[in-house]
């Protein structure tokens, strides 16, 4: 009886790496955005929060696509 | 001729049985941001399907598997996998109607084990092979995505600690839809194969496709076609239970659970995993609650569901076996079985319009019961139905 472990293990790891690191990308970028609007709110320039915030939304996006890029056979 | 009556009867059933596995589990990738309100119902359904067809041409591993090395092919014929297939197909309208999340790879897996083993006997079934590829990820996999989602839901809310929570609300809002679309797509590319799988080993049992080769292209986008229109047609039980039933359900929650359950569908279809999608999405939408403090997990229904999936396997297997006693009769039995397959289904759909669950009314009931989403409103207080008296009185106003 042959049972893949490391693949079963493989599928673990990059599982739950995969998710931490798109969503903590994601919350930032929302914590960001968010300051940004307070500071706007407040009548400051918000102009950099609002950039750090998209850029690690921008992150997240991209990270999604290398995962699919990844998995897709045409690409290789 | 008889043998391609048979085969293009299969290819058929295959295809509605995608379709049933398309509203079977639209819920997994929607009932989050439906419940929610990150998406409208009928956008969420429709975007769901649009990204179904797209994910069915995204890989073919685990097609490969099923079509490759589960079963010993030259023992196979196109009647048994005929027969797996109306096992499959009967135990998903069947769960559908009790509103039950069961897994629709499951029901296939059991469906097709149970009818080449009446069929064909045990020496033509790969033990080894549905042990390492389907039982094996079936147990492990729902931990990991649950585990994944507890970690990134504990994360999410950690780092917008500060953040004002309508803010938090509204960019996970986005973030949601976002990772709902995600599950959608993993759900084509790992559910759309399994149909192909299917396909591709009746078409190699009967001679019209060498062994040993992947899904052709229009087995593909049938494929895709048809567990896109199923999911546009939308499970809207299961829906009510997936989304609110379990656990109430944050934005930044969805996004978590989202993004754990396709990082592991996808990463496990890669390695041609035949995994429930409807599992995995479950352990995610349960992790993510555990990662959030303070919300409430309804173990009670989360025990249901895991009852549901042990019997699953063993149950479509029944049937698949049953059917597979049938569809041995020549083309009288293939005929009768086809026969009865459309009586069954028609009588379930008749069942099911006498309390419908449709897009309009699917977000109306906070219903802590998997039974009582396919029970009508009257019945709601009748303590059959109902889980425990507190639940009741909470609920009682809503529904």
């Amino acid at each position: 009886m042959h049972v893949d472990w490391a693949a079963l293990g493989i599928v673990a790891a990059v599982s739950v790496v995969a998710s931490i690191v798109f969503i903590v990308l994601l919350a930032y970028g929302v914590r960001f955005v968010s300051a940004a609007k307070v500071l706007s709110n407040q009548g400051g320039r918000a102009g950099g929060p609002l950039t750090v915030g998209y850029a690690f939304i921008g992150c997240a996006g991209l990270l999604v696509l290398y995962c699919l890029y990844l998995i897709v056979p045409q690409f290789h | 001729m008889t043998l391609l009556f048979v085969v293009v009867a299969v290819i058929v059933v295959a295809l509605i049985f995608d379709f049933t596995n398309g509203f079977h589990d639209s819920a997994n990738a929607m009932a989050g941001p439906i419940a929610t309100g990150a998406l409208k119902p009928r956008t969420a359904v429709l975007l769901a399907a649009v990204l179904n067809l797209v994910g069915a041409f995204l890989s073919t591993e685990v097609a490969k598997t099923i079509s490759n090395g589960f079963f010993d092919e030259s023992l196979i014929s196109p009647a048994i996998v005929l027969a797996g297939l109306v096992g499959a197909i009967l135990w998903n309208l069947v769960t559908w109607l009790l509103g039950l999340p069961s897994s629709s790879s499951h029901a296939l897996f059991g469906g097709l084990i149970g009818a080449v083993v009446v069929g064909a006997g045990f020496s033509s079934l790969n033990m080894s092979v549905v042990l390492s590829k389907v039982l094996l990820p079936a147990v492990v996999a729902p931990v990991v995505a649950g585990l994944a989602a507890a970690l990134a839901t504990r994360l999410a809310y950690r780092i917008t600690r500060k953040t004002p929570s309508m803010h938090s609300e509204t960019g996970f809002k986005y973030g949601q839809a976002f990772t709902a679309s995600l599950v959608a797509l993993a759900h084509g590319t790992s559910d759309g194969q399994k149909t192909m799988g299917v396909i591709t080993l009746v078409l190699i049992a009967a001679n019209l496709q060498q062994p040993g080769t992947g899904p052709h292209l229009w087995v593909v986008l049938a494929a895709g076609l048809a567990i896109g229109l199923g999911t546009y047609s939308g499970g809207w039980r299961i829906m009510r239970t997936m989304g609110k039933g379990i656990v109430e359900i944050e934005t930044p929650q969805g996004s978590a659970a989202g993004a754990a359950a396709t990082a592991t569908i996808l990463a496990s279809s890669h390695l041609g995993f035949g995994l429930s999608t409807t599992h995995v999405s479950t352990g995610a939408i349960l992790g993510s609650g555990v990662g959030r403090k303070g919300a409430e997990v309804r173990w009670s229904v989360a025990r249901r569901m895991l009852y549901a999936w042990l019997l699953t396997l063993p149950g479509a297997g029944l049937v698949g076996g049953l059917a597979a006693l049938l569809s041995d009769h020549g083309t009288p039995g293939v005929v009768a079985l086809l026969v009865f397959l459309c009586i069954s289904c028609a009588v379930i759909f008749a069942i099911s319009r006498k309390h419908t669950v449709t897009a309009a009314n699917v977000t109306d009931s906070k219903e802590v019961l998997v039974l009582a989403s396919a029970v009508p409103d009257s019945y709601t207080d009748d303590p059959r139905f109902t889980d425990k008296p507190a639940d009741r009185a909470e609920t009682k106003g809503v529904a």
